[in-house]
């Protein structure tokens, strides 16, 4: 069985699915699904197409590099069956997996690191540049109140 | 008049269905570099008059793998925007299923060390790798007893 790579977004295009498109040059494509397919018609670049892997890997979206990829590769080597061997590579790769999700979701950490603070700065600024729409007096003094104090520990700083 | 539908019009546009099917599916930017390089260049230089073709096939324009009517049109085309787009396209590598599936975190590793220095490559490693540390485990009991 082999499973193919669609050359528009990377997912695994397993047998029975999805369209091979053969330019009249006889090189071929692979496609997971229709919306793939339409996406080469329209001549986009997956590199461009901000849902595609090759996308998300190129604009650090997702963890590219890791020592966890490098167990899965295209060797091009026969190997002679062997059940210890099989036994222990069916083994390894749930260990892999278990190790690279791990290593993603740090990742993903990491990258959303910060998020909150940034949009919690945004919206004071925010509120404090736009005060005179805010119409409840006791929220209008204490918001003023708040800017004042922030300022005050600014020039403590 | 009646009113002209302008929004939610993509599922009714011929022209774009007709634009997009792969039968009248035009040259793509890894065919057009490969036209690009010196040695076919010299194919689109002198081509056979093909009165199916505008200009009779003689003026094309190879980067946007167009023809025109005449001279005038297609030094037209080369002021123009789209082709300078186009040049700017060709500047870069084109996309190809290698780079899809190194996306996907496939690469190739055709075992260099297996010739280089007689290591095995990948999964005999492995197995290589358990059997030391079990050897290495025995040894450990054999001190510990």
């Amino acid at each position: 069985m082999r499973l193919e790579k669609c050359y528009f977004c990377s997912s695994t295009v397993y047998p029975g699915h999805g369209t091979m498109f053969v330019r009249n040059d006889g090189k071929s494509f692979r496609f997971c699904r229709s919306k793939c397919h339409k996406n080469f018609k329209m001549k986009r670049n997956p590199r461009k197409v901000r849902w595609t892997k090759a996308f998300r890997k190129a604009a650090g979206k997702e963890m590219a590099i890791d020592s966890t990829f490098e167990f899965e590769k295209r060797r091009n080597v026969p190997v002679r069956y062997d059940r210890d061997l099989m036994a222990t590579t069916i083994k390894a790769m749930k260990r892999v997996q278990e190790i690279r999700a791990r290593r993603e979701r740090a990742f993903f950490k990491q990258r959303m690191a910060g998020n909150k603070e940034r949009e919690r700065a945004e919206n004071i600024r925010e509120i404090q540049k736009n005060i005179h729409l805010v119409s409840t007096p006791a929220l209008k003094t204490k918001e003023v109140q708040k800017a004042a104090e922030s300022s005050k520990q600014m020039d403590l700083d | 008049m009646t009113r002209v539908r302008r929004k939610r019009m993509h599922c009714n546009n011929k022209e774009l269905h007709h634009k997009y099917k792969t039968k009248r599916r035009t040259k793509d930017l890894d065919q057009i570099q490969e036209d690009l390089l010196p040695e076919n260049r010299s194919k689109f230089q002198s081509m056979p008059e093909d009165e199916d073709l505008p200009g009779l096939g003689q003026h094309y324009c190879i980067e946007c793998s167009k023809f025109f009517v005449n001279d005038l049109t297609l030094k037209e085309h080369k002021r123009a925007r789209e082709h300078k787009r186009r040049i700017r396209d060709l500047k870069v590598p084109a996309y190809t299923q290698k780079e899809a599936e190194a996306a996907a975190g496939l690469t190739t590793d055709n075992g260099k060390s297996l010739a280089m220095s007689g290591r095995v490559a990948g999964p005999q490693s492995l197995l290589s790798l358990k059997q030391k540390n079990e050897a290495a485990k025995a040894a450990m009991d054999v001190t510990a007893v």
